[in-house]
């Protein structure tokens, strides 16, 4: 029971800029870019530095706020002009609990369980978000110590629709498992930490099925504690913002979404018949150990790709990294890739090159394109990888360092600007987050 | 202030509370409860309090929303005693 195998068998979640899961596929893979200039964000002038972003308005969610009479600007509780989420969810979600509902009923009905599966007490719900803040905490704080209203002013919601596994409460209370509900919190790699979580709760037989993923609701609080970090893109047009390797990136795009797979045990979707979008092979997450909060750990990831091969047999034909587009995450990444695999036989793709960093949700929705590659037998592009670095790196010169020794315009086969159609069999995923925690996973074709 | 001017007042309150199904609000007396006849999750009831007390221009003290019934004459009461009181 220790050692099962685990099959993705739905998606779905919320896309910038698109209308559905289908649209984002379709976009992806004709090299567009969902990065837009942000109204909400310019609306703040001076105050802010940079002001691109891949946001997700309610508009285009068809969710429509409802402000509070009782609180300036407080939205009280959301429309769903669809009809998909019930008014009883929608009063105790934020948005991107509301996105993290409507990805779980989309991957449900993609995965095909039935009411007695869902609801089994061998389901789980793992989801989490990065949540550094959002609009209900800020006006339920404003209302408080600024304004001197009674607490009750703000609502009986702020706890239920700002607490830390509120995704994954939300999702539990529509879909009513039985089973564990739970949040990893991982930074930039909690969309795959709740992933890799619930892939071993499943392989070590504590469940048999898992809606697993990661949320970043849009939110201009979040965005500005990035802002005043000095680490967004900052002086490109909206499309070439986010560029991933090239030697002229200044930062990354904040980003915003959800992406939520069914996962299953493989025996049991394959004896229903299910269609199994991957197989995952290997997942494994570990702290780079050297204190320092920020920095990327070319030891960290060495000894990441170590752990993921360790009872796998990993040879990716992609491998999806983090690339985020900061000036030293990408060349350490890319090195530390090349240290593990070589330099051939596969390529990379950095799909934040066209929706920006979704932060708690970057792990998930890459996943996801991750299993769209599989499908469609294309590698992803790096868009705006014009031009790598020609020369060394300063950390390649400096002294201790035990990683490959060419300039980064060495593997510019790796890497194309452009969509590639090839085999393509494995796919590995990577992601890393503040506190110098690594994730990967390695997910493959059903064969 | 007549007490069925205060249900006609609490009951455009409820109409703004999306957890409260509509058709309910047709027959609403003062023996009608708000958890088991209206089905109001326990969390709205502070919500509509709040509300009540901006609609009516009342401030309720802790204690009275504490000791709150679930009923609607639980409210007009409340809502009488609080006018009362300012005066």
């Amino acid at each position: 029971m220790h050692n099962r195998k685990v099959a993705i068998v739905g998606m779905g979640g919320a896309f910038p800029d698109c209308t559905d899961i289908g649209d984002f596929k379709e976009k992806l893979f004709s090299g567009k870019s969902l990065i837009r200039e942000w109204d909400k964000a310019t609306a703040f002038g001076k105050q802010i530095r940079s002001t691109v972003a891949g946001f997700i308005t309610e508009e285009e969610m068809n969710l429509e706020p409802v402000y509070s009479s009782l609180a300036p600007d407080y939205p009280e509780t959301y429309i769903d002009r669809l009809s998909r989420i019930p008014d009883i969810n929608l009063a105790t979600a934020d948005v991107g609990s509301i996105w993290a509902m409507l990805g779980a009923q989309d991957s449900i009905k993609m995965a095909g369980w039935t009411t007695e599966e869902t609801e089994s007490e061998e389901t789980a719900v793992v989801v989490g978000s990065g949540g550094a803040g959002h609009e209900i905490l800020r006006h339920a704080w404003h209302n408080f110590y600024e304004l001197g209203k009674k607490s009750r002013l703000a609502g009986s919601h702020t706890v239920d629709r700002a607490m830390v596994y509120r995704d994954a409460a939300n999702v539990a209370c529509l879909i009513k498992n039985k089973g564990v509900c739970e949040a990893i919190g991982s930074a930039c790699a909690t969309g795959l930490g709740n992933i890799g979580y619930a892939y071993r709760l499943i392989k070590f037989g504590l469940q048999d099925r898992a809606i697993a993923g990661g949320v970043e609701g849009t939110s201009l609080e979040t965005f500005i504690g990035f802002d005043a970090m000095q680490v967004l893109s900052k002086g490109f047009s909206p499309d070439k913002s986010s560029r991933p390797f090239d030697l002229n990136r200044n930062g990354f795009v904040c980003g915003f979404g959800s992406g939520i797979v069914a996962l299953e045990e493989y025996e049991m979707a394959q004896a229903r018949g299910a269609k199994i979008y991957a197989v995952i092979d290997s997942y494994f997450n570990n702290s780079d150990g050297d204190g320092n909060m920020f920095y990327p750990s070319f030891n960290g990831q060495q000894r990441l790709w170590k752990g993921l091969a360790k009872d796998a047999v990993i040879k990716p034909d992609v491998v999806k990294v983090h690339g985020t587009s900061t000036p030293v995450g990408d060349i350490i990444e890319l090195l530390s890739v090349i240290d593990a695999i070589g330099d051939k036989g596969y390529h990379v793709s950095a799909p934040k090159s066209q929706f920006g960093h979704m932060l708690g949700a970057a792990g998930s929705v890459e996943l996801i394109t991750a299993v769209m590659m599989l499908e469609n037998q294309q590698v992803l592009p790096c868009l705006n990888s014009d031009t790598l670095n020609p020369e060394l790196e300063n950390f390649q010169k400096a002294d201790g360092w035990n990683g490959p020794n060419k300039p980064a315009a060495s593997y510019r086969h790796l890497i194309s600007p452009e969509t590639v159609n090839k085999e393509i069999n494995q796919v590995v995923c990577l992601n890393y987050g503040f506190g110098g925690t690594n994730s990967a996973m390695a997910i493959s074709r059903d064969v | 202030m007549e007490r069925q001017e205060i249900i006609d007042g609490i009951v455009e309150v409820l109409k703004t509370v999306r957890t409260i199904d509509p058709e309910k609000l047709h027959n609403i007396t003062e023996e009608t409860d708000f958890l088991t006849d209206l089905n109001t999750p326990s969390t709205e009831l502070i919500n509509i309090a709040a509300k009540v007390e901006q609609k009516f221009d009342v401030e309720f003290e802790d204690d009275d929303i504490d000791n709150l019934g679930s009923k609607v004459k639980d409210i007009v009461d409340l809502i009488i005693r609080a006018k009362e009181r300012a005066e």
